[in-house]
């Protein structure tokens, strides 16, 4: 009772002096609107007056978050919070304006002020108030502008003197949220209801503390409930470590201080961040493109609306203004009843990732990015839906590309700019599984496996070969993971492999990092595994739509299945396959029956598993730079003799090399026939192209027919349904007024 | 202050060339703030360089510049001294193109087998310079796709703005796309 009447007398005097959530929202925005500095904050006059002050507070709002994570993944976590980058701590404004990040997946800041601006236009602060130390679940795209439900959001109030003065925010991925489908990114789903556990912004406990109620959800809406309670618990652990440090702040400094600084730092670091754009970017217009093929037809038959195929495209270009840069996603696809649809916020989530990585270097990790980055998400596209149920359970599986093709447009500027140090190709081709299964003894389990996920390759520099596992796009920290702990996870599957694969990466004269293949073994299974594989390259088709400066984009991402198989054999003659390579040559040879080998290349349906059934993946690949041709031929006979290449007649016609191996097995450079095959291969170039002139009038005569397939020609439709890229397309192909993709 | 390194044109040379070592390179990744001679340096290096005097006054890709060329045009330029015309035309245009479409084709440039793009819903185009035949870009888009102009450089900005040395024959229509001018003559060709 003591606690209602508490929330009753704050709201009473909330109404005579202490501005609403509302009110604080909109002040922000409009100052913000008038004056193009954060809160209307001109001057960093607290910087200026006293910077070690200053730089003094913002240290120990730094500090509180990096503590944050360090701590909180050792008290509770799951495997996929402790052992990777998939969790994030942070401490924002009270309208949501990110102050200070720890390590993680930073981006994942974007969507806090359109969790608080939710809460604000909601009157969540009026009715029933909130106090320090309130605990909100956030998990919905639309209201808190989650990029997918299986990250999951906890925001925990500070207040001060009855009054909101800012949030401690801890998100991680979660080890399964409880769809249709098992796993966290429900990659069937047709809409938000088939998306597992969507929270709006809830309150869940109070004065640091989950309420009793909680933990039943996490029991009766998700498989992996232990594992989600052990990362609820770590969220909160930080959280509450955050709310403490804010406010032995607000004691040390006082509140005028904490309120006035808390402003400044993020004026500063836009500041900071636009005159980084300037001092990298070359001002004009940067395209970029990429697809995603996604195969739903024959698959959704209880749904028929969404029994059907789609092509997603993405489309953005980036221009550097006066402000920063502005990304505009206008010709992208339209919505669908499909897993893969952004919000907003989730959309930011993506973009911000390599806006921060290139921008927010040597400068504070604040809100000042979402000032500096414009965005464009026309409405009714998969970036803003004007339908407000979509799903949005798998959009990094489409916006790891937006995100590829704002991050290339920056390795582009900087390439052309003259700092190559900095210029790489960005693919993002990430991998993953998940599934669910139910023991001999009855027990049921979800489960996700982040590994590929973790470490992707890097895409080639401009002046040298991309290094394989070392990067992931959406983290600072890459790593797979430890195989152990992901064995425990699942119960039946076991690592009969776990390694690069070599060949997988895209081609040029700096070729992509090796991508990466694991072989799961699946051992008495008990009553039941399923597993699926969402993944961001399970494109059919490259990760992203441009190479690099005559580089290959890196390939997408594949799986194989091979159920009924004589491994028994196998293992007793020590001959077990170790990747997808060598899984397939084993099948071809005969060595290794299968009674049922499927190779997927975008989403599977549930695969289950029985007794020594192989789950095989391949992901992480990257992309090239440079003409194949251009390649050192030293470097093409290290890659033979490391094994990284394979196949000798294939990279022999890529770069244009001759060699033979010598009686230890070693390949052997041929110079001289070599600089005769490179001049054969590009006589053989100039004889098998055409002049675009001449290219350009027979593919307009199959655009005028629509001589195109049927997932082509509704892509284009919706594309088309927007004027920018309209407007484009018919100025290319020339074509006439009444010409439409529009079904009749 | 770390704002005002100086980096030499041997080490930008080096990174031209793919020579550069680790040290050096990190030591360059991680400057606070970039050297702001940089770009001036860069030229001079590519300058050095290449077979012809046309200035350049930016480079898109390993071999291809947008210059200045002997009749005072901004047009794009390959290493090997072909012109591809205004550099506010899509210099793809001016490339010779192949494309995969079929598996077979595409099994050529991606390896694996499983990691080829899918034939019908995507193809792979290639663009030579068709002087030297280096390729100068990959695509892998839908068919019919429009080529995608990559990067449309606003000069007259950059080097007024962002280098503070404008150029001499600044114009307001030097930031303007004009790959339709040629696709319209294209049309009126086809159709005339």
């Amino acid at each position: 009772m003591a606690v209602v009447s508490e929330r009753v007398a704050r709201s009473a005097k909330k109404t005579s002096t202490i501005p609403t959530l509302r009110q604080m929202v909109a002040e922000r925005d409009r100052l913000t609107q008038d004056t193009g500095h954060y809160c209307g904050i001109s001057e960093l006059s607290l910087r200026d007056a006293d910077p070690i002050r200053y730089e003094r507070f913002y240290n120990k709002l730094h500090a509180a978050v990096l503590a944050a994570r360090e701590s909180a993944r050792f008290v509770a976590a799951s495997p996929g919070s402790r052992e990777m980058g998939e969790c994030l701590w942070g401490i924002t404004t009270p309208e949501g304006d990110t102050l200070a990040v720890s390590m993680g997946f930073l981006s994942h800041t974007a969507i806090f002020p359109v969790a608080i601006r939710y809460m604000a236009d909601n009157d969540y602060d009026v009715n029933d108030g909130i106090e320090d130390g309130d605990v909100y679940a956030v998990s919905d795209g639309k209201t808190g502008g989650v990029p997918h439900p299986g990250d999951f959001y906890s925001f925990t109030s500070i207040c001060h003197e009855g009054e909101v003065v800012g949030w401690a925010v801890g998100i991680n991925h979660l080890m399964e949220n409880g769809a249709p489908v098992a796993g966290s990114w429900a990659t069937f789903s047709v809409d938000t209801f088939m998306d597992g556990l969507v929270c709006p912004p809830m309150r869940t406990g109070r004065k640091l503390r989950q309420e009793s109620w909680w933990k039943a959800i996490w029991e009766r809406r998700t498989r992996a409930s232990t594992m989600n309670i052990l990362d609820d618990k770590m969220r909160l652990a930080g959280c509450a470590m955050i709310n403490n440090a804010a406010h032995e702040l607000l004691a040390e400094f006082g509140a005028e201080y904490y309120k006035r600084a808390i402003r400044e730092v993020i004026e500063e670091s836009r500041r900071m961040i636009v005159d980084n754009m300037r001092a990298l970017m070359v001002p004009g217009t940067y395209n970029g493109c990429a697809f995603r093929l996604v195969k739903y037809e024959g698959l959704q038959n209880v749904w028929s609306h969404a029994n059907k195929n789609t092509l997603i495209h993405v489309r953005a270009s980036v221009e550097p203004n006066e402000n920063g840069l502005m990304l505009d996603t206008e010709g992208s696809s339209r919505w669908g009843y499909h897993s893969y649809n952004a919000t907003p916020g989730g959309a930011d989530a993506a973009v911000f990732l390599g806006m921060i990585n290139s921008f927010a270097h040597n400068t504070k990790v604040t809100a000042g990015i979402e000032l500096a980055v414009q965005r464009h998400y026309a409405v009714g596209s998969i970036y803003n839906p004007d339908y407000e149920f979509t799903s949005n359970a798998n959009l990094w599986a489409q916006t790891v590309a937006l995100n590829s093709i704002g991050f290339n447009a920056v390795s582009r500027a900087t390439f052309s700019r003259g700092y190559l140090e900095e210029a790489f190709t960005v693919d993002g081709n990430w991998g993953a599984f998940q599934g669910a299964g139910t023991t001999a003894d009855g027990t049921s389990y979800g489960f996700t496996n982040f590994e590929w996920l973790g470490g992707t390759g890097r895409g080639a520099w401009c002046y040298k070969d991309g290094e394989p596992l070392v990067w992931a796009a959406w983290s600072q920290i890459a790593t797979i993971g430890d195989a152990e702990e992901f064995e425990a996870c699942v119960p039946p599957l076991f690592y009969l492999g776990r390694k690069l694969l070599p060949g997988y990466f895209g081609y040029g004269k700096y070729r992509g990092g090796p991508g990466n293949s694991a072989v799961h073994w699946c051992v008495e299974p008990g009553k039941h595994v399923a597993l699926t594989r969402p993944n961001g390259g399970l494109s059919c088709t490259t990760s992203v739509g441009l190479g690099m400066s005559g580089g290959y984009p890196g390939p997408g991402s594949f799986m194989i299945s091979a159920r009924g198989t004589n491994l028994p054999d196998l293992i007793a003659e020590g001959e077990t396959p170790r990747d997808a390579r060598e899984l397939l040559a084993q099948v071809d040879s005969g060595q290794l029956t299968v009674e049922n080998l499927e190779i997927w290349k975008t989403d599977c349906p549930e695969l289950a598993l029985h007794d020594h059934d192989l789950f095989v993946d391949a992901a992480g690949s990257s992309g090239g730079w440079g003409d194949p041709l251009d390649r050192n031929p030293a470097l093409v006979i290290q890659d033979l003799n490391d094994g990284v290449a394979p196949d000798y007649d294939f990279v022999s016609r890529m770069h244009g090399v001759v060699a033979a191996q010598n009686p230890d097995g070693e390949w052997v450079l041929d110079a001289a026939a070599t600089r005769e095959k490179r001049a054969a291969l590009r006589k053989a170039r100039l004889d098998d192209s055409l002049p675009a002139a001449e290219w350009w009038q027979q593919e307009r005569a199959k655009v005028l027919a629509k001589d195109v397939v049927p997932e082509v020609h509704e892509m284009y439709s919706q594309s088309l349904s927007f004027a920018k890229f309209d407007g484009e397309f018919r100025r290319f192909w020339q074509l006439p007024a009444d010409f439409s993709f529009s079904k009749e | 202050m770390a704002g005002e390194a100086t980096i030499s044109k041997e080490l930008i040379a080096q990174l031209i060339e793919g020579t550069i070592d680790d040290d050096n390179t990190n030591r360059l990744q991680r400057l606070p703030r970039k050297d702001q001679d940089r770009f001036l340096n860069y030229v001079a290096v590519l300058q050095s360089r290449v077979s012809w005097p046309d200035q350049i006054l930016l480079r898109l890709g390993d071999r291809l510049y947008v210059v200045r060329n002997a009749s005072n045009q901004r047009v794009v330029k390959c290493d090997c001294g072909h012109e591809f015309g205004d550099y506010r035309q899509n210099w793809k245009l001016g490339c010779k193109v192949r494309v995969r479409r079929t598996l077979a084709e595409m099994r050529k440039v991606y390896d694996p087998a499983p990691a080829c793009p899918e034939p019908g819903w995507q193809e792979v185009r290639e663009f030579f310079c068709p002087h030297c035949a280096t390729q100068h870009a990959v695509e892998v888009v839908a068919p019919g796709y429009p080529v995608v102009f990559e990067m449309l450089p606003d000069l007259d900005k950059f080097y007024r703005e962002y280098l503070g040395q404008p150029l001499p024959d600044e114009a307001e229509d030097w930031y303007v796309d004009r790959t339709e001018h040629l696709t319209r003559h294209w049309a009126a060709n086809a159709t005339g």
